[in-house]
C-alpha cells in the first residue's frame, strides 16, 4: 500500500528526531451502504477512505498525526512536523541510519471472505434486503420495515522502527433490520441484526428473512407489553447479546487505557477474586470468521486469546502497546482504533462469558419474581466508579420461575463490581452477536457473547 | 489535484455524461495536546479531507465519496455513484436550484496562539483538577482544536463554502471520599482560544463530580424532577430526530402530522439558529448550499415547524429551513445546528430530586415512540435546600410528556457540543418523574 522505502525514510527520520519508538499504519476501505425503507432503496452510498497515521514514543510520551497525503512529502512533513513539537529535531541516533530491514508478515488468511467485495451486483443485495422486509411483516400490525446492508473491507499496513511490517485485510458484513408496529395510536419497536467478518454469505449464515422475522416479531411483543416495574429485582439475562452487560461492566474495567492510570476500579488486582466463581471472562480476537476478529491487532500484533476472569479470578488485563509499556504486562494484541485518525488503545474484540453448568430452566426456576432480560441495547460504563447501564429492548417477568408477560422499555443500571459478585448461575448456551463498540480510540466492531445468566439483584429503570 | 479542482473536475464530467450533480468537499484540520502527570503526555496533530457526490439520473438518486483525488479515483465514485441511483424505484429525486453564497472565514484569528500556550492550557487544565483533594487519578485533561472548512457546487447553480473552527477543553478524572468513587468526564467548547479558561474549568469539573460523591441510594418513586441544563441537554439532542423532516416523512417521529398542535408546556420554546453569534456550530449555508435562518420549532408549547432540507419540504409541501446535513462521507440528511431551549424565569427549589447527569442516552431513548429510561446521578432536594446525593437509579418517562410537564424554567443557557451541532438548553423542573431505584 505504501512503497518500503517510503515508510523507512519516515521511521527512520523520526528516530533520528530522537523517537524511542515510530510507528507508520496506513489503510484503505472500501465501503458499501444500502438502506431499504418498506421495499424501496432509500440511500445507496459507496466509499473509498485512505490515509495514515504515524505514531511516536518518547519514553512514555506519545506524538500521533493523520493525513490522507501519502505522498512521500506529505508524509515526511507530518513526521518532521511531529518531531518539532518534540523540540528535539537534530538529536543523531545511530540507529536511524535508514535502511530498516523489515520482518514482512502477511495474514494467513484466516477470515477471508468466500464471497468476494465485488461480487454480485447491487440488485442481488437489494433481494436480499427485501427477503429481510418480507420476513418481518409477522403481523399487519408491522406498518414500517427499514433494513440496511454494511460491507466494508479494510487493508492494513503497520510497520514499525523494530522492523515489523505486517499487512491484513478484513472483510465485514453487517445486516441490520428495524420494524416497527402500530396499534391505535401506540407505537413500538423491533430491532434484529447480524454480522461477520465474512462477505456476503453473511445471509447463507443468517438468512434475511430469518432475520427479518425476528424484528417483526419483536416489534409486535412490545406492542402487547406493559411498562417495565421500577426497583431492585433478580434479573435474567439473555444469552448472545446479553453480553453486552459485562462487555460494559467488566470488559472496559479490564482495558489498559484506564487500568495503567489506575482510573479503574479494577487496577492493581491481578490475582485477586473480583467475580463470582461462576463467571469466566474470555477475550478472543482469534475466532474465525467472528465481527471482532482479525490477524493482527493495528499496533501490527497477532491476536490471541485471552483469559481475562478465570472462575472469578482476574488473570489477565487487555493490553496494547502504550499500556504496557506503563504497566509492564505483556501485550494480548489488543491494539485497536476506528480508523488511521485515532492512535490504537487497548480494546475489546470477542468477548464472552464462557459457558457454565447450570440448565436453563433451573437458572429460571430460582426467580419467584424478577425479569427476563431476552434481547438488549447498548450500555455504558464509567471504569473509574464502575457505574454502567445498559438499554434492553425485550424484556418479560418472571413469576415462580416461568417466563411471564412482556414487559418495554427498562434499562438496568448498576455497580460493575458489584454485579460481577451477585452472579448466582451461568447456564450452558452459549452465544454470541455483534455490536459497534466506542471509546477513546473510536467506534470499533466487537463481538459480545455469554450463556444465560441469573444475577441476584440489578436496579431496573422502568415505570414507578 | 486540490479539493477545488477535484470538485471542478467531477461536476465537467457529469455534465458530459448529462447527469445532474451535487458535490461537497470537507476538509478538517485536528489538534489535540493531553495532559498526563502535569506533562505532555499525547499531541495529535492532523488532516482529513475527502469529496462526496450526490447525483440525480431520471429522477433517481445515488452517492458516492472518495478520500483519494486522483482522476482513477473520482471516475470510479461517479460511476459508483450512478450506479447506485439506478437501485432506486422513486423517481422524484432532484437537486435545488441554488444559487452563489459569498464565501465566509468564521475562524479568522480565534484559534490563533502557540503551540506551546495551547499545551499549558493542558497542563494547566490538570494541574488545577489535581489541586483537589479527593481527585485520585486524571484519565487525560487535553486542548483541543477542530476546523473545517466545507465548499459546496452542484451543476444547478450552488456554490458556496465557510470555513468554521472551535476550540475546547475536556477532562476525565477519578474523585473518591471515603468508600465513594465518582468518575467524571466533561468537556467546554468556545468559539475562540481566547475565551478558555483552564482554571474556572476545572474548579466546574471537580465541583460537578465532587458533590456527587457520598451519595445513598434512591427510594424507587415519582418525584419532582429538576433536571440540570447539561443533563437536560444530553436529552433534548437525543430526542432531535423528533423534528427532524426526513423522520417525519418515513412516519418514524411521534411529531408527524401534529403543527400547530400543543405539544409542550407553554413554558417550552424551541428554536434552530445557525446565525446565532455566540453559536458553537453556527453556519451561513447548509450541505445543498441553502443560507442557513433562524427556525422556531416551538413557540410557547405549540409545534410550528421541522428541520427541512430542499427534499423533505417539497415531500411536506412546507418551506425549505436549510438544514440539510452531510458529511462527505454520507448521504444528505437532515440536522440541526444550534438547537435551544428559550431560557425561562428560573427555577425555586423545593422537595424532588435534582438531576445532575444522564447516561446511557443511547441505548435507553427511542426516537420512534419518544420513551426513555436511562441512567441518573443527581441530589436529594429537602426543605427547598440540597439535602445529599444519590446514586444508582434510573429515570423513565416520555420525552413529550416530560415536556408537556415542565412547570419552570431556568434562566440560563448552557450549551453542549459534538459532531459539529450544539444543543443549549436551561434547567428545567418537571412536575413528577418516574424514578427506579431501591
Amino acid at each position: 500500500m505504501l512503497a518500503e522505502t517510503l515508510v523507512s525514510d519516515v521511521l527512520a527520520r523520526a528516530v533520528r528526531g530522537g523517537a524511542s519508538f515510530a510507528e507508520v499504519y496506513v489503510e484503505r476501505w472500501k465501503r458499501r451502504q444500502l438502506r431499504v425503507l418498506n421495499n424501496d432503496v432509500k440511500e445507496a452510498t459507496s466509499g473509498l477512505e485512505n490515509g495514515a497515521g504515524v505514531r511516536l514514543f518518547y519514553g512514555t510520551e506519545v506524538a500521533y498525526a493523520y493525513t490522507n497525503d501519502l505522498t512521500h512529502e506529505g508524509l515526511l512533513d507530518v513526521t518532521d512536523n511531529l518531531v518539532r513539537v518534540k523540540g528535539q529535531a537534530g538529536k543523531v541516533d545511530p540507529k536511524g541510519r535508514g535502511g530498516l530491514d523489515f520482518r514482512k508478515t502477511a495474514s494467513r488468511g484466516l477470515h477471508d471472505p468466500k464471497v468476494p467485495f465485488e461480487e454480485h451486483p447491487k440488485p442481488y443485495r437489494l433481494e436480499r434486503l427485501r427477503e429481510a422486509d418480507a420476513g418481518a411483516r409477522v403481523a399487519p400490525e408491522i406498518r414500517q420495515v427499514e433494513s440496511y446492508l454494511q460491507e466494508w473491507e479494510q487493508d492494513v499496513l503497520v510497520a514499525n522502527s523494530e522492523g515489523a511490517w505486517v499487512e491484513d485485510r478484513r472483510v465485514r458484513t453487517r445486516l441490520y433490520v428495524n420494524a416497527i408496529a402500530q396499534e391505535n395510536g401506540a407505537v413500538q419497536t423491533g430491532t434484529a441484526w447480524e454480522g461477520l467478518s465474512v462477505g456476503l454469505e453473511l445471509f447463507d449464515r443468517f438468512p434475511p428473512r430469518e432475520v427479518g422475522k425476528r424484528a417483526g416479531g419483536q416489534a409486535l411483543t412490545n406492542l402487547r407489553a406493559r411498562p417495565a416495574p421500577a426497583g431492585t429485582f433478580p434479573v435474567v439475562i439473555g444469552n448472545a447479546f446479553g453480553g453486552v452487560i459485562f462487555h460494559e461492566a467488566l470488559g472496559h474495567l479490564l482495558e489498559t487505557t484506564s487500568v495503567a492510570k489506575k482510573a479503574s476500579v479494577l487496577s492493581d488486582m491481578l490475582g485477586e477474586e473480583i467475580a463470582s466463581p461462576a463467571v469466566t471472562y474470555i477475550d478472543d480476537g482469534t475466532t474465525a470468521h467472528a465481527w471482532g476478529s482479525s490477524e493482527f491487532d493495528d499496533e501490527g500484533a497477532p491476536t490471541r486469546r485471552t483469559v481475562l476472569i478465570e472462575r472469578g479470578i482476574l488473570k489477565s488485563y487487555m493490553v496494547d502497546r502504550w499500556g504496557s509499556l506503563l504497566t509492564g504486562y505483556k501485550v494480548t494484541g489488543s491494539g485497536r482504533r476506528q480508523d488511521y485518525t485515532f492512535a490504537p488503545t487497548s480494546r475489546m474484540r470477542n468477548t464472552f462469558i464462557a459457558a457454565g453448568e447450570t440448565p436453563l430452566d433451573q437458572l429460571f426456576a430460582q426467580v419467584e419474581f424478577g425479569l427476563y432480560t431476552k434481547e438488549m441495547r447498548g450500555g455504558q460504563v464509567k471504569p473509574g466508579s464502575g457505574e454502567y447501564n445498559f438499554g434492553v429492548q425485550e424484556a418479560y417477568l418472571i413469576r415462580n420461575g416461568q417466563i411471564a408477560e412482556p414487559v418495554r422499555g427498562a434499562m438496568l443500571v448498576g455497580k460493575g463490581p458489584e454485579t460481577i459478585r451477585r452472579v448466582v448461575a451461568v447456564s450452558s448456551d452459549l452465544s454470541t452477536a455483534s455490536g459497534m463498540c466506542g471509546s477513546l480510540s473510536g467506534s470499533i466492531p466487537t463481538e459480545v457473547g455469554q450463556p444465560h445468566v441469573l444475577v441476584s439483584a440489578i436496579v431496573v429503570g422502568g415505570e414507578a | 489535484m486540490t479539493q477545488e479542482e477535484g470538485r471542478r473536475y467531477v461536476l465537467a464530467r457529469a455534465k458530459e455524461r448529462g447527469i445532474a450533480a451535487e458535490v461537497l468537499t470537507e476538509m478538517g484540520r485536528e489538534l489535540t495536546a493531553r495532559s498526563h502527570q502535569r506533562k505532555l503526555e499525547q499531541i495529535t496533530q492532523a488532516v482529513r479531507g475527502g469529496i462526496g457526490v450526490r447525483v440525480v439520473v431520471d429522477g433517481r438518486v445515488g452517492y458516492a465519496y472518495s478520500e483519494e483525488l486522483s482522476s482513477a479515483a473520482l471516475d470510479w465514485m461517479l460511476q459508483e455513484a450512478t450506479d447506485n441511483s439506478s437501485l432506486q424505484a422513486e423517481a422524484s429525486g432532484f437537486l435545488p436550484k441554488s444559487t452563489a453564497v459569498t464565501r465566509k472565514d468564521m475562524v479568522g484569528d480565534s484559534l490563533r496562539g502557540s503551540l506551546e500556550a495551547k499545551v499549558q492550557m493542558a497542563i494547566g487544565l490538570e494541574g488545577t483538577i489535581r489541586e483537589d483533594p479527593r481527585v485520585k487519578q486524571v484519565l487525560f485533561a487535553s486542548y483541543a482544536e477542530r476546523e473545517w472548512d466545507v465548499a459546496v457546487t452542484s451543476t444547478e447553480g450552488a456554490d458556496g463554502s465557510y470555513r468554521r473552527g472551535i476550540a475546547g477543553l475536556m477532562a476525565s478524572m477519578v474523585m473518591a471520599e471515603g468508600e465513594s468513587r465518582k468518575q467524571g468526564w466533561d468537556d467546554e467548547w468556545a468559539t475562540s482560544v481566547a475565551t478558555l479558561e483552564p482554571g474556572r474549568t476545572a474548579l466546574e469539573f471537580t465541583e460537578r463530580t465532587g458533590r456527587l460523591l457520598g451519595a445513598k441510594p434512591l427510594t424507587t418513586g415519582r418525584y419532582r424532577a429538576y433536571i440540570e441544563s447539561k443533563a437536560f441537554g444530553s436529552i433534548l439532542a437525543a430526542f432531535t430526530p423528533l423534528w427532524n423532516s426526513k423522520n417525519v416523512v418515513e412516519r418514524k417521529s411521534p411529531l408527524a402530522d401534529r403543527i400547530g398542535e400543543t405539544i409542550a408546556s407553554s413554558l417550552v420554546t424551541i428554536v434552530d439558529d445557525p446565525t446565532l453569534p455566540e453559536g458553537l456550530a453556527g453556519r451561513p449555508i447548509d450541505a445543498e448550499g441553502t443560507p442557513g435562518r433562524r427556525t422556531v420549532l416551538v413557540d410557547r408549547g405549540v409545534l410550528r415547524s421541522y428541520l427541512t432540507n430542499s427534499e423533505t419540504a417539497r415531500a411536506l409541501g412546507v418551506e425549505n429551513t436549510g438544514h440539510a446535513w452531510r458529511s462527505y462521507r454520507g448521504i444528505v440528511w437532515v440536522a440541526p445546528s444550534n438547537f435551544f431551549m428559550a431560557p425561562g424565569a428560573g427555577v425555586t427549589l423545593s422537595e424532588g430530586v435534582i438531576v445532575a447527569e444522564v447516561l446511557g442516552l443511547h441505548a435507553g431513548t427511542n426516537t420512534v415512540t419518544g420513551d426513555f429510561s436511562v441512567q441518573a446521578l443527581g441530589l436529594k432536594v429537602e426543605d427547598g435546600r440540597v439535602a445529599y446525593p444519590v446514586e444508582n437509579f434510573a429515570i423513565a418517562g416520555n420525552f413529550l410528556s416530560l415536556l408537556k410537564d415542565i412547570t419552570a424554567v431556568g434562566n440560563e443557557l448552557k450549551w453542549e457540543y459534538g459532531m459539529r451541532m450544539a444543543y443549549g438548553t436551561p434547567m428545567v423542573e418537571v412536575r413528577e418523574l418516574s424514578f427506579a431505584g431501591a
